[in-house]
C-alpha cells in the first residue's frame, strides 16, 4: 500500500503507453489526475488492459460522470485507483451520436451497475450489457434526463411522461 | 402425530411445502436510516432476495450546483451527508480551491480540520447509537451519542452560528475567526467525547449479546471489497489501510500524526470496531490541531468578488465519514461550473446490499444495512 501523494502525478500516462501500446489515446493533465481519451471502439480493451495488467492493475473503480457536451455529443468519464500501486487516472470516452451507446463495464467492475444506472438516467447514456437498466434515482417510468443541458432547471415534475430528445435539442 | 393432513403441508419430493414471502421494508420505517425502501423476499426466517430502492431524497444536486454561482452552490453540498456538513464543505470548497487555484491561509486550513474530524465523530456516534438501537440496546446508546452529539452541535453554533447546515466555510478560507474561548470549550468537549467513546465501548463491545450477533456476520474480504465499490470504514474493516488522509493528502493532514484502524474479516463487527477507533484517532488529530495551529488571517486576501474560472476540470477525492467523498468540476469559463458530480460513499457502499443480505437472516438483514452506515441525503443527492 503506497503512502506517497499521487496527486498530479504526470508519469502515469506514458506508463500506460508503454504496457499497453496497441491502443491509441489522447493523454492530458487534469487539476489531480492525469486524463486518456479513448476512442469508444478502444474503450474496453484500455480499460480490461488497465485492470489485469500488473504493473498497473487498476482495480478500483471510484466513479462514472456523464456529460452533456451539447453539439459534441455526450461523454462518460471513468476515475479508477490501483491499491497495489497507488495509481489513479481518468478515462474520457465520448459515446458516438446518435446511439449515445457504450459497452457496460459490470463484468469487469461490479461497482459499475449503479454508476451507469444513474449517468444512464440523467443525460441518457446507454450501456449495452448492462444487467439491469432501469431508472435508479428518478421514477421508473419517467423518460427524461434532467442533467442535459437543454433540460430545463424547473420543468421535471410536468414533464413527468414525456421523453428528452436527442443531446443538444430543446424540448 | 401432525394435526395438518398430510397432503396440505409436503410437496411431491415429501419437503415442506413453503411460499416466498414479500416483505416491503421502508421508505418510512426507522430500520432503514432515512427514507429508503427495500423489499426483501424471504423464505421463513431467511432472506432469499433483496430488491433496493433509492431516490426518494433526490434533490438535484448536480443539476442546482451547475445552475448556480460557485459560491451559491456551497448550501446545497453541507446537504449532502448531513451528519457532517462541515466534510462535504470542505471536499467542495478544495475542489473549487484547487481548481481555480485558490491559496488558503494556514491558520483556515487548520480550523477547516478541526471542523471536519468534529464532524466525523458526530456522524460517527450518530451511527454507533443507531447500530446500537438497531441490534437491541434499545435507547441506550441512542442517548449515550446524543449527549456529545448535542455538545458538538453546541460548539458549531458558538464557531459557525448554526449546528447542522453551517455553511462556515468559504471558497479561499472560512466565514469567520474562532470565539476567543474556542480552544477551552474545544478540550471540554473533547474530553466528553472520550468519556463518551468510553461508555460505548462499554455498553456495546463489553456486552456478550451484542458481540454474539455481530461477530461473524457478512464477513467481506478484501477483494469483494475492492470490486464492489467499498471505501472508507466499510473497506478498512476487511484490514484494507486506505486512508484518502494518508493516501492522497490534503489540507494540513500530512503535518498530523494519527494511524488508520483496520478490521481482520470485514463482518460487521468490525465495521463498528473501524468506526469506533475512529473517533479516537479523531481527537488525537483535533488536540494536534490545536496544539499547531497558527495565528493569522483565516480568509484568503484579494478573493475576486465574483468568482469565475475559465477552463479546466478535476476529481477531488476526499475521506468523507463514509468513504471516498469525491468532487467532480468541470469548469468552462463564467461564474457556474459546467458539471458538478458527487462520488458519494454511501451510494457506492448501499449498491453491494442485496450480495450481503441474501442468505441471512431478517432480523439480520436489518443489522447489515445499519452497519453500513448509510446517509440517504448523500445516497440520493
Amino acid at each position: 500500500m503506497s503512502s506517497e501523494p499521487v496527486i498530479g502525478e504526470p508519469e502515469i500516462a506514458a506508463l500506460v503507453r508503454e504496457r499497453l501500446p496497441d491502443i491509441p489515446f489522447e493523454a492530458s493533465e487534469t487539476k489531480t489526475y492525469a486524463d486518456l481519451r479513448v476512442a469508444p471502439e478502444h474503450f474496453l480493451a484500455l480499460v480490461t488492459g488497465l485492470r489485469d495488467d500488473a504493473e498497473l492493475s487498476f482495480d478500483l473503480l471510484r466513479n462514472i460522470v456523464a456529460l452533456d457536451m451539447e453539439e459534441a455529443g455526450l461523454e462518460a468519464k471513468y476515475q479508477l485507483y490501483s491499491f497495489p500501486h497507488g495509481h489513479a487516472l481518468q478515462i474520457t470516452v465520448p459515446a458516438p451520436i446518435p446511439s449515445c451507446e457504450l459497452p457496460s463495464l459490470t463484468g469487469l467492475y461490479p461497482a459499475a451497475n449503479w454508476h451507469e444506472r444513474e449517468a444512464a438516467e440523467m443525460v441518457g447514456l446507454v450501456f449495452t450489457g448492462h444487467p439491469d437498466p432501469r431508472n435508479l434515482l428518478l421514477e421508473e417510468d419517467l423518460r427524461i434526463h434532467p442533467l442535459r443541458k437543454a433540460h430545463p432547471l424547473q420543468k421535471a415534475e410536468i414533464l413527468q411522461g414525456i421523453e428528452d430528445g436527442p443531446p443538444g435539442v430543446e424540448v | 402425530m401432525s394435526v395438518w393432513p398430510e397432503e396440505r403441508v409436503t410437496t411431491a419430493e415429501g419437503d415442506l411445502d413453503t411460499v416466498d414471502m414479500t416483505v416491503n421494508v421502508g421508505p418510512q420505517h426507522p430500520a432503514t436510516h432515512g427514507v429508503f425502501r427495500m423489499v426483501l423476499t424471504v423464505d421463513g426466517e431467511l432472506v432469499v432476495g433483496c430488491e433496493p430502492y433509492i431516490g426518494y431524497l433526490h434533490r438535484g444536486l448536480e443539476k442546482l450546483s451547475e445552475n448556480a454561482d460557485y459560491r451559491q452552490a456551497m448550501g446545497w453540498w453541507d446537504r449532502t451527508d448531513y451528519l457532517a456538513g462541515m466534510c462535504c464543505e470542505g471536499a467542495y470548497t478544495m475542489a473549487v480551491e484547487r481548481l481555480a487555484g485558490i491559496e488558503v491561509p494556514e491558520r483556515a486550513d487548520y480550523i477547516r480540520v478541526i471542523m471536519m474530524e468534529l464532524s466525523r465523530i458526530n456522524s460517527h456516534f450518530m451511527f454507533l447509537g443507531a447500530f446500537g438501537a438497531d441490534v437491541g440496546s434499545f435507547g441506550t446508546s441512542f442517548v449515550y451519542a446524543w449527549r456529545e452529539r448535542e455538545r458538538i452541535y453546541d460548539l458549531f453554533e458558538e464557531v459557525a452560528g448554526d449546528r447542522m447546515f453551517p455553511t462556515y466555510f468559504r471558497i479561499g478560507g472560512v466565514t469567520m475567526d474562532l470565539p476567543d474561548n474556542f480552544e477551552s470549550r474545544c478540550r471540554w468537549v473533547l474530553g466528553s467525547i472520550k468519556q463518551g467513546l468510553e461508555d460505548m465501548d462499554g455498553l456495546l463491545t463489553g456486552n456478550e449479546v451484542f458481540v454474539e450477533r455481530c461477530r461473524g456476520l457478512t464477513p467481506v474480504t478484501p477483494e469483494q471489497a475492492i470490486a464492489w465499490g467499498f471505501t472508507g470504514p466499510m473497506l478498512r474493516a476487511t484490514g484494507v489501510p486506505w486512508d484518502i488522509r494518508k493516501a492522497e493528502p490534503y489540507s494540513v493532514y500530512p503535518k498530523l500524526d494519527f494511524e488508520i484502524p483496520v478490521g481482520v474479516q470485514g463482518d460487521v463487527f468490525d465495521r463498528f470496531h473501524v468506526r469506533l477507533a475512529e473517533c479516537y484517532q479523531s481527537v488525537r488529530i483535533i488536540e494536534q490541531c490545536l496544539e499547531q495551529m497558527p495565528e493569522g488571517r483565516v480568509l484568503a486576501p484579494k478573493l475576486p468578488k465574483t468568482l469565475r474560472i475559465n477552463d479546466g476540470e478535476l476529481y477531488m477525492p476526499t475521506e468523507g465519514t463514509k468513504g471516498e467523498y469525491g468532487v467532480y468540476l468541470m469548469a468552462q469559463g463564467g461564474t457556474n461550473p459546467y458539471r458538478a458530480k458527487l462520488r458519494s460513499p454511501s451510494f457506492c457502499n448501499l449498491s453491494a446490499l442485496t450480495e450481503l443480505v441474501v442468505g441471512s437472516y431478517v432480523a439480520d438483514a436489518i443489522i447489515i444495512l445499519g452497519s453500513l452506515d448509510i446517509v440517504l441525503g448523500e445516497v440520493d443527492k
